[in-house]
């Protein structure tokens, strides 16, 4: 099994590795924007740990921590958010930075704020969202782990479009203590990495209980092979040439030792609008508490009235935020209140039911986007809804809060192609070995391995 | 969406939008809304809620004291006066 950490941390480092590091992120950054916040002191610090960056929605204490948003300029967390107290305890990681990000996690491609990240194969092409910068961090630097976050496909997507591993764990299972919220009940953070070996080191250095989030509840995590691969009819309906050509033949190869069914299944395939109700219902009250002069975005004008001031200080909201507040706070509108929000999470448990029963008999497999990576340019021109269309195989596990990992299977005019699998809650592990055994017979190509050694 | 209820979000929601900003994201608010009528066609009759994707169990922490993190270095990132966050008028 390849592991660039395990390979880094066994040989010794040239005398000054993190500084040329440093310098050499600084260079590439200028062009490709997927770090926010670097930690310049690595160099001082270090131990000869693998450097990690975190999502900029993860608190770093000391570090700006901005969730890719104006409202959060400035913001220097007083504590560490549980994932990064463990990752900084294992002994093993040393924090690097933070990775760009949309606003609040608020977009598929990355695009959604200030500067966005690009692809690290073609800087014309989207990253994806919204852990963009992790997944361009990840393709570009060679002995380096991204913590992620991902809500309805944050991991999953931009992992796939920079051709590296994202696993997004079991709701529940990782802390979600000092992430900067989107929406709790779909939150997750997770792992971007350079091989399933990697990303599951990084999974258990982040793991488990922590009295700081009720939520997370989760400890025992099994790993129960399947022998079975199910690919969701409706779902695959969806997917346009090149991705469903390349797919077939990805089946065509993991035919010869998994049994491939195609099912029906109506209830899956209608999980993205409930998804986005939810989504947005709870983004809408998690982004009330932005109001200019806590903490983040100092606006100053005190001597404002208590409404001006605030309705002022909230403009430095992007447009997808505000968006999002309006709709989440119409939807949770007394008068449409059952109509939207209560019916979504129904149909929440009616697709977790669904897809209980299917991953009880195997995995569900199939592309992380029904589409090939798109340009900049073109990306910029989609409606709200044909962005949420594009979520379609990443919203039902994300939804149900099942255990999904993407990984690279072909690669088409030098771009890669990424396929999704999904599994049971709790049987997080079973995903590592699968990918593990794909990567036996399928070599992932980096453009860059910056810190090469 | 009418604009007084457009109006009346935009009140609740302490935004304010200039006349461009405001067209382009009322004309999106109508079309998510109409992709999330969508929803109107599923029977959910008799289905139970799904706040969470998994059971959540209710546990409680230690009642301890503990310190919370590094206030000072919250307190260098507000305007303060004599210890107190200074916030608009009420």
């Amino acid at each position: 099994m390849k592991s660039y950490i395990k390979e880094f941390l066994e040989v010794e480092k040239p005398k000054d590795y993190y500084g040329s590091l440093v310098a050499e992120i600084e260079e590439k950054n200028r062009e490709q924007h997927f770090i926010t916040t670097l930690n310049s002191n690595i160099a001082s610090e270090d131990k000869g740990r693998l450097p990690f960056t975190v999502k900029a929605n993860i608190c770093v204490k000391g570090f700006e921590t901005t969730a890719g948003s104006k409202m959060l300029k400035g913001y220097l967390p007083p504590f560490d958010a549980t994932v990064v107290e463990r990752m900084r305890s294992s002994g093993n990681f040393s924090f690097l930075g933070e990775t760009n990000m949309d606003e609040f996690g608020f977009g598929t491609f990355g695009l959604n704020t200030e500067i966005p990240a690009r692809n690290a194969f073609n800087s014309n092409y989207v990253a994806g969202g919204s852990s963009a910068g992790a997944a361009v961090a990840t393709a570009m630097l060679k002995y380096h782990i991204a913590i992620a976050e991902s809500t309805g496909g944050s991991i999953s997507t931009p992992a796939a479009l920079n051709g590296v591993v994202g696993f997004t764990p079991t709701y529940g299972t990782v802390s979600r203590y000092g992430l900067i919220d989107y929406a709790n009940s779909l939150d997750k953070i997770g792992v971007i990495a350079r091989s399933a070996a990697d990303a599951r080191i990084g999974f258990d250095a982040i793991k488990g209980r922590d009295a700081y989030d009720t939520t997370c509840s989760i400890e025992k995590i099994g790993n129960s092979g399947k022998k079975k691969l199910f690919i969701i009819k409706e779902l695959m309906d969806k997917a346009e040439k090149p991705v469903s050509s390349s797919f077939e033949k990805l089946l065509d190869r993991l035919g010869e030792r998994y049994e491939i069914e195609e099912i029906e299944s109506g209830i899956i395939e209608k999980a993205i609008a409930p998804y986005y109700i939810i989504a947005m219902a709870e983004a809408s009250t998690n982004l009330a508490k932005y109001n200019g002069y806590k903490y983040g975005m100092q606006y100053g004008e005190t001597n404002k009235r208590y409404n001006n001031f605030f309705t002022e200080a909230r403009g430095d909201f992007g447009s997808e935020a505000k968006r999002r507040i309006i709709l989440g706070t119409f939807i949770r509108s007394e008068s449409v209140r059952d109509r939207y929000y209560a019916k979504a999470t129904q149909v929440r448990s009616m697709v977790i039911k669904e897809m209980q029963k299917i991953l009880k008999e195997g995995f569900i497999i199939s592309p992380a986007l029904p589409i090939f990576t798109p340009k900049i340019e073109d990306a910029v021109k989609l409606t709200p809804t044909q962005n949420y269309a594009m979520d379609v195989f990443t919203v039902p596990p994300n939804f149900g809060g099942f255990p999904h990992i993407t990984f690279p299977y072909d690669y088409y005019d030098g771009m890669p192609l990424g396929a999704q699998l999904v599994t049971e809650h709790a049987n997080d592990y079973a995903l590592f070995d699968f990918v593990s055994g794909w990567e036996e017979s399928f070599d992932y190509r980096f453009k860059y391995n910056l810190g090469e050694l | 969406m009418d604009d007084l209820e457009f109006e009346r979000l935009l009140k609740t929601t302490r935004l304010k939008l200039d006349d461009i900003e405001r067209a382009a994201i009322q004309k999106d608010i109508e079309e998510v809304i109409g992709y999330f009528e969508k929803i109107g066609e599923i029977d959910t009759e008799g289905e139970e809620k799904a706040y969470h994707p998994i059971k959540v169990d209710a546990r409680l922490r230690e009642d301890s004291v503990s310190k919370f993190a590094d206030v000072d270095m919250l307190k260098r990132q507000t305007k303060l006066h004599d210890g107190y966050i200074i916030g608009p008028k009420l």
